[in-house]
């Protein structure tokens, strides 16, 4: 038999897919529905982590407004496919008639990915004119962007219901959606990696002079990288909603980015399954911990947990937890010359 | 027991290895030189001894006091200052702040007196005092860096390339005052690309390549090597 | 259509905005100008020194110049504590990890205070004399108005002479411009930086009484958008640049207050959108603000 290690990237990749989906339809038909929905946020947040994975932990740019694109892919999403049936009751009128009008609901795939679409058009906006500066002007435009979404969410109360937001949103999420939509995310970023692109936005977090003097535009492969997290994002914010059932503006907060970025930080940013490690231990945690704090009365008790893992992991464990040990390292792309 | 030790030192930028295995020692009250081919590593010498970069092995002794682990402005305290190469004075600030930064950790009364001495060394700073400084001219920036390094009351002065693309007048000039600093007791390390000019005021060579030692002596010495004076005083 | 006296009011109340605005963009800047951080930290300094203040005046009942103090020290105090505790291992590094710890410790904060505190907002009262109305020509305001700008303007001449003139503050200046020369010439970088933050901080703390003061009311998480305004304040003003912050600062203030004033009713919700759209017409069209330089990338 051959070694695991000898096996090509490829093969690998299909194996591990099959062996996911195995295990996931074990989980699937033996455990309980809480344990399900836990396993089923945890793929959510995943693809959500593993997009900002790919403008924070592969180019060096740091976005804090992956909450404004989930929010962006999650109305659109929403809009697209909310009951015609309900579209009265719910005053939800501003629906343009080149989305489907008022008559037409939407099939959950195509609504999806529309709102990834629209979500990375977003981030083209806001890219173009940032992305030139220096990487902490992106992070406060970003930031920026998300308060504008969310505030946008909240006026526009012909299209959102505003601050009440949107209920009945029908539940086509589940465990198989979301999981196949996180092999996705993690082939597209790792082929994309894997190309000529993927190794520029590599030389590019390196060192962008190093970068530009091998001629590389850096600013082509920083919109590129953040306009394809963007599109996941808003898969993700899409998936969010028909799991959630129910979107209002102010989830989409600095507290959702920051719950992604402590997922990344303490995964392993620039690792290709480090995101999903982040997303579980912190999704798990909170599970654990949300009874002590509401049993307690001690509120803010689990952020503050995270707050202190994550200036933990900075202080001490840079790499974060799956960095060292990467069982997915093999999808990484080669260095020239490297190890 | 010389003013400086430099004991077997590796420094490293990264992975990649700047000195090997380096060790030379500065006698008090002299000017040494230390000359070399572009990356050599010589300019990384100084920042060893300055303390801007930390050696990964090897000791470095000032007046025997071991000073390896001391942070750059420790270093300024105890009588080291480094006039770096490309001189980086603080362009935004003004001639005169900038020679009062240079006496920094110095709280003793005598700073005033020391400010007259720069002024008479290099008239120019007086008539350009509060000049910002990032709009002088090439040469009274070398000039201000001079002063500010003289502002802490150095025993040991590192200059890394004083002439570097300065006029001939200019590094005329600054080699007169070179010497008016030795003069007033004050030791000088020196880095120098005009082997010629560095021939002339030091008392003693040394001789680098690729990160290591490659000879010393006093200067005639060193200059009748054939290698050496092919290398640098073109055949 | 607005008359004189509601301009006026108007002009008024961006002026005080636009002061706390200033102060707090002073105290980034300062930092951001040394290690290339964008402390997002800082905002939490104003919610600790709102907090503080109110604990101490209302809660205790001490007399209010103690409670003023005790903000403004335990403001400097935290700052120093972030500074040793949070930051300076990281120094060196990549930006982006000063970055990310600055938000760590700014969640850290916020719901330590929350659990302090019970998420729930507070009415902040300060002493009578600061809320006494005055009427000038039809334009209202209320002593704390001219408390904030007053001892903002001193706050910012006090500091405009400290980096000017001693010796600490324009080692400050020089550090900013080069960290290595700033060691070569024997300033103890972590010393000055370390001066930068309980000096911002302490700042930042009275913000949040001034901010208490004005809007009678204090939360867990008044702390934030402030924070973040104030570096949208810097951005304007120009990045790097002292008297930029503080211009940067009057300019959002007023931006902020006159289009909530003179917009149409329904854009008032709006109002942290237009700071943000704002920012970035800014980066847009001059990303070096007014007066900073062009920084590298
Ligand atoms: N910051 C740095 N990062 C990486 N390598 C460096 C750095 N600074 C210097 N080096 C490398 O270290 C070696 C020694 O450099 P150093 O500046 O000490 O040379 P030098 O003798 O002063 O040369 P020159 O005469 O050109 O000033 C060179 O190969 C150089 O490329
Ligand atoms: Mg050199």
């Amino acid at each position: 038999m051959r070694r695991w290690t000898s096996l090509p990237g490829g093969v690998k990749f299909l194996l591990g897919i099959a062996a996911l989906f195995l295990v996931l339809f074990i989980a699937n038909s033996t455990l309980n529905r809480y344990v399900l929905h836990v396993i089923t946020l945890i793929g959510i947040y995943s693809v959500a982590t593993t997009s900002l994975n790919l403008t924070n932990g592969y180019t060096g740019l740091f976005s804090l407004g992956h909450a404004g694109f989930m929010a962006v892919g999650a109305y659109v999403a929403t809009l697209l496919t909310f009951p015609v049936r309900l579209r009265i009751a719910y005053n939800l009128p501003l629906l343009p008639s080149f989305l489907g009008g008022p008559e037409y609901q939407w099939p959950f795939l195509p609504a999806l990915i529309v709102g990834g679409i629209v979500a990375a058009i977003a981030a083209l906006f806001v890219g173009a004119p940032v992305l030139r500066l220096r990487g902490h002007y992106l992070s406060v435009a970003s930031l920026g962007f998300m308060v504008i979404i969310t505030t946008l969410a909240k006026g526009l109360k012909d299209l959102t219901r505003g601050a009440a937001g949107i209920q009945a949103i029908p539940r086509y999420t589940n465990i198989w959606w979301v999981y196949a939509w996180l092999v996705v995310t993690i082939y597209v970023i790792w082929r994309l990696l894997n190309s000529s692109y993927g190794r520029a936005m590599l030389a590019i977090r390196e060192s962008e002079t190093a970068a530009q003097s091998q001629g590389i535009h850096p600013m082509r492969y920083k919109l590129l990288s953040f306009v394809i997290g963007a599109f996941f994002a808003g898969i993700a914010g899409g998936l969010y909603a028909h799991f959630a059932r129910s979107i209002r503006p102010y989830e989409f907060s600095f507290y959702m980015t920051f719950h992604i970025v402590i997922m990344l930080i303490i995964g392993g940013a620039g690792t290709l399954l480090g995101p999903t490690v982040g997303a579980a231990i912190v999704i798990a945690l909170k599970y654990v911990l949300k009874p002590v704090e509401e049993g307690l009365g001690i509120y803010g008790l689990v952020e503050i947990i995270y707050a202190l893992m994550l200036i933990g992991v900075m202080l001490w464990r840079p790499e974060g937890i799956a960095g060292g040990v990467n069982p997915l390292k093999f999808l990484m792309p080669k260095r020239k010359g490297g190890s | 027991m010389p003013l400086l030790e430099v004991d077997r030192i590796h420094v490293y930028y990264g992975v990649i290895p700047a000195l090997v295995d380096l060790s030379l020692a500065v006698d008090e009250g002299m000017i040494v030189a230390l000359v070399g081919a572009n990356g050599a590593g010589k300019s990384t010498t100084l920042k060893a001894i300055a303390g801007v970069l930390r050696p990964r092995a090897g000791r470095i002794r000032f007046r025997g006091q071991d000073i390896t682990r001391l942070g750059a402005d420790r270093r300024v305290r105890l009588g080291i200052a480094l006039v770096p190469e490309g001189r980086q004075i603080f362009s935004t600030l003004s001639v005169r702040e900038n020679l009062l930064l240079g006496a920094y950790h110095r709280r003793d009364p005598e700073v005033k007196k020391d400010l007259e001495w720069i002024y008479s060394l290099f008239p120019v700073l007086r008539e350009r005092m509060h000049q910002v400084a990032g709009t002088m001219s090439g040469g009274e920036q070398q000039m201000l860096a001079f002063g500010r390094a003289l502002m802490s009351r150095p025993k040991l002065l590192l200059l890394d390339e004083p002439s570097l693309g300065l006029a001939p007048l200019v590094v005329r000039e600054i080699y007169r005052v070179i010497e008016q600093i030795r003069e007033a007791g004050i030791t000088i390390f020196l880095v120098e690309q005009n082997v010629n000019m560095a021939m002339h005021v030091a008392d003693y060579m040394y001789v680098m390549e690729a990160g290591q030692l490659k000879m010393e002596g006093v200067p005639q010495e060193v200059m009748r090597d054939e290698d050496i004076k092919r290398a640098y005083l073109g055949g | 259509m607005f008359t004189a006296t509601y301009v006026a009011q108007q002009l008024l109340n961006g002026i005080v905005l636009g002061s706390m605005y200033a102060l707090l963009a002073l105290g980034m800047t300062v930092v951001y100008g040394i290690l290339r951080l964008i402390n997002f930290a800082h905002g939490a300094l104003v919610t600790v020194g709102a907090f503080t203040f109110f604990g101490i005046f209302v809660v205790l009942g001490w007399p209010f110049a103690l409670a003023l103090v005790a903000a403004l020290v335990v403001g400097g105090v935290m700052g120093f504590l972030l500074d040793l505790v949070g930051y300076r291992k990281l120094r060196g590094g990549p930006e982006v990890s000063l970055l990310i710890t600055s938000l760590g410790i700014y969640i850290l904060l916020e719901n330590f205070i929350k659990l302090l505190a019970t998420p729930q907002p507070y009415a902040f009262r300060p002493p009578a004399f600061l809320v006494q109305l005055h009427n000038v020509g039809g334009v209202a305001f209320r002593t704390v108005d001219v408390f904030i700008v007053a001892v903002s303007v001193l706050i910012m001449v006090a500091f405009a002479l400290f980096v000017k003139r001693t010796k600490l503050g324009i080692a400050m200046r020089a550090t900013a411009e080069s960290v290595e020369a700033a060691q070569l010439v024997g300033i103890g970088v972590n010393q000055v930086v370390a001066v930068a933050f309980v000096l911002g901080s302490a700042v930042a703390a009275i913000t949040g009484f001034m901010w208490g003061a004005k809007y009678g009311q204090i939360s867990y998480d008044m702390g934030f958008m402030a924070g973040v305004k104030a570096f949208v304040a810097i951005v304007i003003g120009g990045i790097g640049s002292i008297p930029g912050a503080m211009i940067g600062g009057f300019i959002l203030g007023l931006v902020e207050t006159l289009a909530v004033g003179f917009l149409p009713p329904g854009f008032a919700e709006y109002r942290d959108a237009i700071v943000f759209t704002l920012l970035i017409l800014v980066l847009l069209l001059r990303p070096t603000g007014i007066m900073g330089r062009k920084e590298a990338v």
